[in-house]
């Protein structure tokens, strides 16, 4: 890589997606200083070349694009808006990219505040699993103003396989990739209750997840979450009740702001809900398959 | 064999072609008499009624759009239990109501006769080439004996179980996920284009990721991002009579189905505001009057 097309990156929170993202960026040659609360998941990066900062200030000084990847809003907050934080440390006219899933809300708060302090955030959220993210194979939707995102864009070819330009505000990426999610959700939801009532008549699951899945539903959201309801795998986790219920309450919130009614939504968060009152809150989000089950009477 | 069939709309034309195809001697019904026309150049034997048609036949097939049309056929003077003979076959390949199947399959016993349930999966293009998707229910020996017509019908068969209902079953809950399908998906457009998010945008995440492959996806996104609900594949009013069948189902084997009952209520207001002729994805523009899009 030439020295003109090398980035200088920053990156902070190297949870599982994250160590997948930074070795993808290290790997392609770009100028890496990472940070993580726990310096012992930096371990592999470090011997690959990148630099351990020691707080969140040393990861964005003299950084074009700091690259945040926390779990949750309120690591979000904290990360940015705290002392020594990246509004403090980034220098004037540098991109924080956020790409983590986060609240509209909090993205659209974090933007302003970027932005009187002369820097611009842009949200780009990954659609994928970490394995997916080691290979380069997730998919990105960003969002940002559009010079801002085109900076990013070589990250974004060897993070992602695939980019989704979803508008020139950090919002647009963020609401993208929650109603992805929702449909995700709202389809776990409907085979639910189709396997209920395919099974109160007497038919094997199975038969029922072939009749979907060579039809009207050959994509990987009803081959994988049906699957895992006909085998009725749900401690095999993927994607835990729990988080879902994390992001339908992102969704609800980004619903509720916008006055968009989502009835198929509030019906599988309250599916959501009654699994984790019954105690499956740390199974695969798919056990709404069993839940809607016990509604029925079958369990 | 020796075939009738009793039904030659969109759907049922395809079929009974393919029957013919088969070289059986096929017998055919419709109470439209232009419908039959085509197939006396073939060789069919054209019935003038019901009565007539079930004359000496092994298997007598329905594809009826409605529940009380297969009613009127099957128990009305002169129909199938009347007049088919003991031990003769009906194959009821409409997409029909819970009820419809148990009153049917009882009274065929009754008369010795033999039900199958055969709801079929797939459009009339699909139909006229026999690559459609085919789920019988009913007794084993019956399907067995029926087997090189269901193979002239469909590509792919999924046997459903003994019990003719078991195919309803399948039948109203892929149609009920498909409905939930739509209305989410509805949903989530509304969503993103209050954010100022062209809908393009999302399909695409949609159809190149999680939902790729999916027709019911690819298909009903598309119409929705074009608006081009005028373009009718399965109109609103088709939607709203199965989910009052799927409803019906759901009762029957007490299934609380909050999802499809959102569905249900999107077609009623998508009816209410006269968008009951166009296309199922006008459910989308019913879902952007409620968030004050349109």
């Amino acid at each position: 890589m030439t020295d003109a097309n090398r980035l200088r990156v920053g990156f902070i929170g190297l949870g599982r997606m994250g160590q997948a993202m930074a070795a993808r960026i290290l790997g392609a040659g770009h100028d890496l200083v990472v940070f993580n609360r726990s310096a012992d998941k930096a371990t592999e990066l470090v011997k690959g070349g990148a630099v351990l900062a020691s707080n969140v200030k040393q990861a964005c000084e003299g950084r074009e694009i700091v690259i945040t990847m926390v779990s949750d809003d309120a690591a979000l907050r904290e990360v940015t808006l705290g002392a020594g934080g990246v509004r403090e440390s980034l220098g004037q006219g540098e991109i924080h990219l956020a790409m983590g899933t986060h609240a509209v809300a909090e993205i659209q708060k974090l933007a302003s505040v970027h932005s009187d302090a002369k820097q611009i955030l842009v949200a780009a959220p990954v659609l994928g699993r970490p394995d997916m993210a080691a290979i380069g194979q997730v998919s990105i939707v960003a969002g940002g103003p559009s010079q801002a995102v085109k900076k990013c864009d070589p990250l974004f070819q060897v993070i992602g396989k695939r980019t989704f330009q979803c508008g020139d505000r950090a919002e647009h990426a963020s609401v993208t990739k929650l109603a992805n999610n929702f449909m995700l959700g709202c389809a776990i939801g409907a085979m639910a209750e189709g396997f209920s009532l395919t099974r109160k008549f007497g038919v094997v699951p199975q038969v029922f997840y072939e009749v979907m899945t060579e039809g009207l539903f050959a994509a990987p959201a009803y081959k994988v979450y049906g699957k895992i309801m006909v085998d009725e795998a749900y401690d095999k986790v993927g994607f835990t009740a729990m988080l879902g219920l994390k992001d339908f309450s992102l969704i609800m919130a980004a619903a509720e702001a916008a006055r968009v009614p989502l009835p198929s939504g509030n019906a599988f968060r309250d599916r959501l809900l009654s699994a984790i009152a019954h105690g499956d809150g740390t199974k695969d989000w798919a056990v709404v398959g069993r839940e809607q089950a016990r509604a029925s009477g079958l369990e | 064999m020796r075939v009738g069939f009793i039904g030659l709309g969109r759907m049922g034309k395809g079929m009974a072609h393919r029957i013919l195809s088969g070289r059986h001697d096929l017998a055919v019904y419709d109470v439209a008499q232009q419908a039959t026309v085509e197939f006396a150049k073939e060789g069919a034997h054209i019935a003038n009624s019901i009565e007539d048609l079930c004359k000496d036949r092994e298997v007598v097939i329905t594809m009826l759009a409605e529940d009380a049309h297969v009613q009127d056929v099957a128990f009305g003077r002169g129909g199938l239990c009347a007049s088919l003979p003991a031990g003769a076959i009906h194959i009821a390949s409409g997409t029909y109501g819970i009820a419809t199947i148990r009153a049917l399959e009882a009274a065929h016993a009754k008369a010795k006769q033999t039900l199958l349930a055969v709801p079929v999966l797939g459009r009339p293009d699909l139909a006229a080439s026999g690559q459609l998707g085919l789920v019988p229910a009913g007794p084993q020996e019956a399907i067995d004996r029926c087997e090189p017509l269901l193979k002239l019908m469909g590509k792919r068969i999924f046997y459903a179980g003994t019990k003719p209902e078991s195919a309803s079953a399948i039948k109203l809950a892929n149609n009920a996920v498909l409905g939930c399908a739509i209305t989410a998906m509805g949903e989530g457009f509304s969503l993103v284009r209050k954010y100022g998010v062209e809908a393009k945008v999302l399909y695409e995440v949609l159809t190149e990721g999680l939902f790729g492959g999916a027709p019911a996806y690819v298909g009903y996104g598309k119409t929705m991002v074009n608006e081009s609900y005028d373009k009718v594949g399965s109109p609103v009013t088709i939607g709203m009579k199965d989910s009052v069948l799927i409803a019906g189902a759901a009762n029957i084997a007490r299934v609380p189905m909050p999802s499809h009952d959102v569905y249900i209520q999107r077609l009623l207001g998508a009816i209410a505001h006269g968008d009951g002729d166009l296309d199922q994805a006008a459910l989308a523009r019913e879902q952007s009057r409620a968030s004050g899009l349109e």
